[in-house]
């Protein structure tokens, strides 16, 4: 029983981080930015999740949920509008860039710290209480309903990219932007598209962590690097790599803390990430790859 | 039969399914200049890049001076006297022409980091001796007036020639130049066919990748043909000019034969 | 005058003008706050090498300051040693400690910026969870003050002397090897790796003696945290303090070591200046960091070279 509830916690976990993970890889792959600021968008939209939870009480999770997307979406957009499209329209060298992004996560997390304090805050229950039976285990609603919500997503994110005319023209821009131009791709509304679905995508993970634990103005820092090293897990840049690795990382956090060393958890995920990069470089994505 | 500087046997190159190089043999006497020739996409460039060490071998093996160098790496090999220029231009855009020609003689040199910290006697020696010999290396190949011009700004003929200068400078025993001569004017080719001559005087043996027919014809002593990755025929230039395949290959290519007019 | 002179007469003026300071007795905390940007100058000027002039990107120099801050207040604290020996070990030791990590120069871009990260947290995490040796969350106390052949540098004035001292001398060693073979070499590799290979630059070998340098350049500028502050807390060597030391580098401006020095100073003094604001100055400083990002690529050291250009000439 134990180890059913477990899992599901490290799945949900997982699928937590695999959200943030694909926002990661979105903007990695079209713009080659680390973006440092992701995790903040994770907090910003954990944040107004419970704002709106405080204004309507009575708000169903999805709802919720949809509101903390759609805050930290607009705020991503902003942030691409107003920093880093003039940023690359300058030219400016992909260090300094990436260190702005730097000072965009300093702007987040204080402003954060200005209007919601700096205690954590405790999102009111979500979901019911009692326990789910599935095949005869109890598992926390909240855990299942989670999942759920990390499964739908990337499933919708998927048949976007996969099917709309607008998914596949972001797809050939994160290929190779120059092409895609000469083919008629508008590269700033595309990088405007990559910027709100990263947003979202944090923003969901914001709601989802912040119902499991609570939301706090400093929580944006340690998920975006476990988003980020997920994503690195994955295979630097390959969507599909960032979801499995999200997970994969969410398991191997979670039992490691439990069987190995709960003070360490953290530590062998990094272990994990630099014998990653050193010895499989294009992450577990590159793995299939090779041997298919 | 003079000797042969460096040599490759049955050398194959492949990315994937395709062989960019093919089991190729070649050889090149010391003193030579040796011209590389063929169609776009020929591996000409591939076979370079397997001499100096850039691209792994897939199967085959290249000896220098007697030695196996097959597995060394470029680093090892340029220590060893092979020295090359780059087709796209790969110059230190934001250093001097002079340091970027002073790079070239990293591997001949010493001073480490401590002597540099201690600028020991024999560490200033060496750095004057480094600037020097790059200043002259400068000046031979006609840039003596640009030694402090980054090399990011010089003119496009002149960053050629620095390529040139940078491999030249250390006086390796075998440079090997690829498309030294793309986007220059007939007066710079005719001058650059000189220089080449020039660094044959000096030394050095020249393998040559180039399309411009006229550099090519007037300064090798040994022209090798490839197409499709594979030895299509080898000889002086004269006999390569006659060579009916060479024709077909180039024609056939819709590219222009090797006539002592042609420009590819 | 030529601009490598004036560069050099300026370097002087500044070196002149710090070590008068003390004469004019200035308030203990001013020396304090100076003394902590002199001890980041010499972190930022480590990575200034490593960053700025071999074009390594590291976000995990907080590790290696961290391992010579706790090494040198552990060896003088719970050993005795005197301070000149806890200092120079605890740069040995961070240099000891890079090496382990020296694989991973074999990595480019992103992905050593990412493992350098993940370093800096498993030293971060090793330093709060090892409390028999370094104190965990509780913090490594009873550190003393440096000394120097027996002398305790109880004034602050001392302190500050001494810290502005291994800046300087850190400096103008950088400057050494920035205009030597070496330097010249990895700013080759910095710019075109592959045309560094061929001319016979060793760039695994000269990329991963970087590394090492920088390793041990941040360990003696943790030494000079641990006496001056006297308190280590794991809290003090997080993943912030790595991005702490990589805005130094870009905001002074790559490849200066100069800049290096002004960038530290700007990331230590400036949100001490904004402290009249309060709550909004770390606010403030966000935005700032992305407005100079925006119009200064160069870096305060860009900019301050193009006010000067009308100074001086050319160099032939």
């Amino acid at each position: 029983m134990y180890l059913a509830e477990l899992l599901a916690g490290a799945l949900a976990i997982g699928c937590v981080y695999s959200l943030v993970a694909l926002g990661f890889a979105m903007i990695m792959r079209a713009t080659s930015i680390i973006h440092f600021a992701q995790g903040e968008l994770l907090m910003l939209g954990s944040m107004s999740g419970l704002s709106t939870l405080w204004l309507l009480p009575k708000l169903p999770a999805v709802a919720v949920l949809i509101c903390g997307m759609v805050a930290s979406g607009i705020l991503a957009v902003a942030m691409e509008f107003l920093v880093y499209r003039p940023l690359r329209l300058r030219r400016v060298a992909l260090m300094n860039v990436i260190t702005a992004t730097v000072g965009m996560s300093i702007l987040c997390i204080n402003a954060a710290r200005l209007l919601w304090g700096s205690e954590p805050l405790r999102y009111p229950e979500l979901f019911s209480t009692s326990a789910y039976r599935i095949a005869g285990v109890p598992v926390s609603p909240q855990l299942v309903w989670i999942m759920a919500f990390g499964v739908v997503l990337m499933g919708l994110l998927q048949l976007f990219l996969k099917r709309t005319r607008t998914g596949l023209v972001m797809q050939a821009v994160a290929q190779d932007a120059e092409v895609a131009q000469l083919m008629g791709a508008n590269l700033t509304r595309m990088m405007l598209y990559t910027f709100a679905i990263a947003g979202m995508m944090a923003g969901a993970a914001g709601v989802m962590f912040g119902s499991l634990f609570f939301s706090f103005f400093e929580m944006g820092f340690l998920l975006g690097i476990k988003g980020f090293v997920a994503a690195t897990l994955g295979g630097l840049g390959s969507l599909a790599g960032a979801m499995l690795g999200g997970i994969l990382f969410g398991l191997i956090e979670t039992f490691s803390a439990v069987y190995v060393s709960s003070a360490y958890k953290d530590a062998i995920g990094m272990v994990l990430l630099i014998a990653i990069l050193l010895f499989l470089p294009s992450g577990l994505v590159g793995l299939w790859k090779a041997r298919g | 039969m003079p000797e042969a500087l460096l040599e490759a046997a049955g050398l194959s190159r492949r990315f994937g399914g395709l062989a960019a190089v093919d089991a190729v043999d070649l050889r090149v006497e010391r003193g030579a200049i040796h011209g590389l020739i063929g169609p776009n996409g020929a591996g000409k460039t591939t076979l370079l890049n397997l001499i100096a060490g850039a691209l792994a071998v897939t199967r085959g093996t290249v000896s220098f001076r007697g030695a196996d160098i097959t597995r060394w790496d470029a680093a090892r090999r340029a220590q060893a006297g092979i020295r090359r220029t780059f087709q796209n231009l790969k110059l230190f855009a934001e250093m001097s022409a002079l340091e970027n020609a002073s790079i070239g003689l990293h591997a001949g040199t010493h001073a480490g980091i401590f002597a540099a910290l201690a600028r020991t006697p024999a560490q200033r020696a060496e750095e004057e001796r480094i600037f020097a010999r790059a200043r002259r290396a400068l000046e031979f190949v006609g840039l003596g007036g640009d030694a402090g011009v980054a090399a990011g700004k010089l003119p496009y003929g002149h960053r050629r020639l620095l390529e040139i200068a940078r491999a030249f400078v250390a006086e390796p025993a075998l440079i090997l130049l690829d498309e030294p001569a793309a986007g220059l004017n007939q007066t710079e080719a005719a001058n650059l066919s000189r220089l080449i001559g020039r660094i044959r005087d000096a030394g050095c043996t020249v393998v040559l990748v180039e399309h411009h027919m006229d550099v090519v014809m007037s300064v090798c002593d040994q022209v090798t043909v490839l197409n499709y990755g594979r030895k299509l025929a080898e000889g002086r230039p004269a006999e390569i000019q006659r060579d009916a395949q060479v024709i077909e290959a180039y024609l056939g290519r819709g590219d222009a034969p090797p006539s002592k007019h042609a420009l590819a | 005058m030529e601009s490598a002179r004036l560069k050099r007469s300026l370097t002087g003026i500044v070196l002149l003008a710090l070590a008068a300071l003390p004469l004019f007795e200035p308030h203990q905390f001013v020396l304090h706050m100076l003394s902590l940007v002199a001890i980041s100058a010499t972190a930022a000027l480590g990575l200034q090498l490593l960053l700025g002039f071999s074009g390594q990107l590291s976000i995990g120099q907080a590790a290696f300051y961290g391992i010579g801050a706790y090494a040198s207040g552990l060896l003088s604290a719970k050993l005795g040693m005197p301070f000149i020996v806890a200092f120079f070990a605890a740069g040995v030791i961070a240099a000891v400690v890079s090496l382990v990590m020296v694989p991973i120069t074999r990595l480019t871009g992103a992905a050593l910026a990412v493992a350098t990260l993940g370093f800096s947290i498993l030293v971060y995490l090793v330093l709060k969870n090892e409390e028999w040796l370094t104190g965990g969350s509780f913090g490594l106390m009873g550190i003393p003050r440096a000394s120097l052949f027996g002398y305790v540098l109880a004034k602050p004035a001392y302190a500050y002397l001494l810290c502005v001292a291994v800046a300087a001398a850190v400096y103008l060693s950088l400057l050494r090897l920035q205009r030597s073979r070496f330097g010249r070499a990895i700013n080759a590799i910095r710019q075109n790796e592959d045309a560094a290979r061929a001319c016979g630059v060793k760039v695994t070998l000269l990329k991963s003696q970087c590394f090492v340098i920088a390793a041990f350049v941040a360990g003696l500028a943790g030494s000079l945290y641990a006496h001056q502050v006297r308190y280590l807390a794991p809290t003090d060597f997080t993943f912030w303090k790595s991005v702490e030391i990589l805005i130094m580098v870009v905001i002074g401006g790559m490849g200066s070591l100069f800049g290096a020095v002004l960038g530290a100073a700007v990331v230590v003094l400036v949100p001490e200046v904004l402290r009249e604001v309060g709550d909004y100055r770390m606010l403030i400083f966000g935005a700032i960091l992305m407005v100079v990002m925006l119009f200064g690529e160069g870096g305060i050291a860009g900019f301050l070279e193009q006010c000067l250009r009308p100074f001086s000439k050319p160099r032939a």
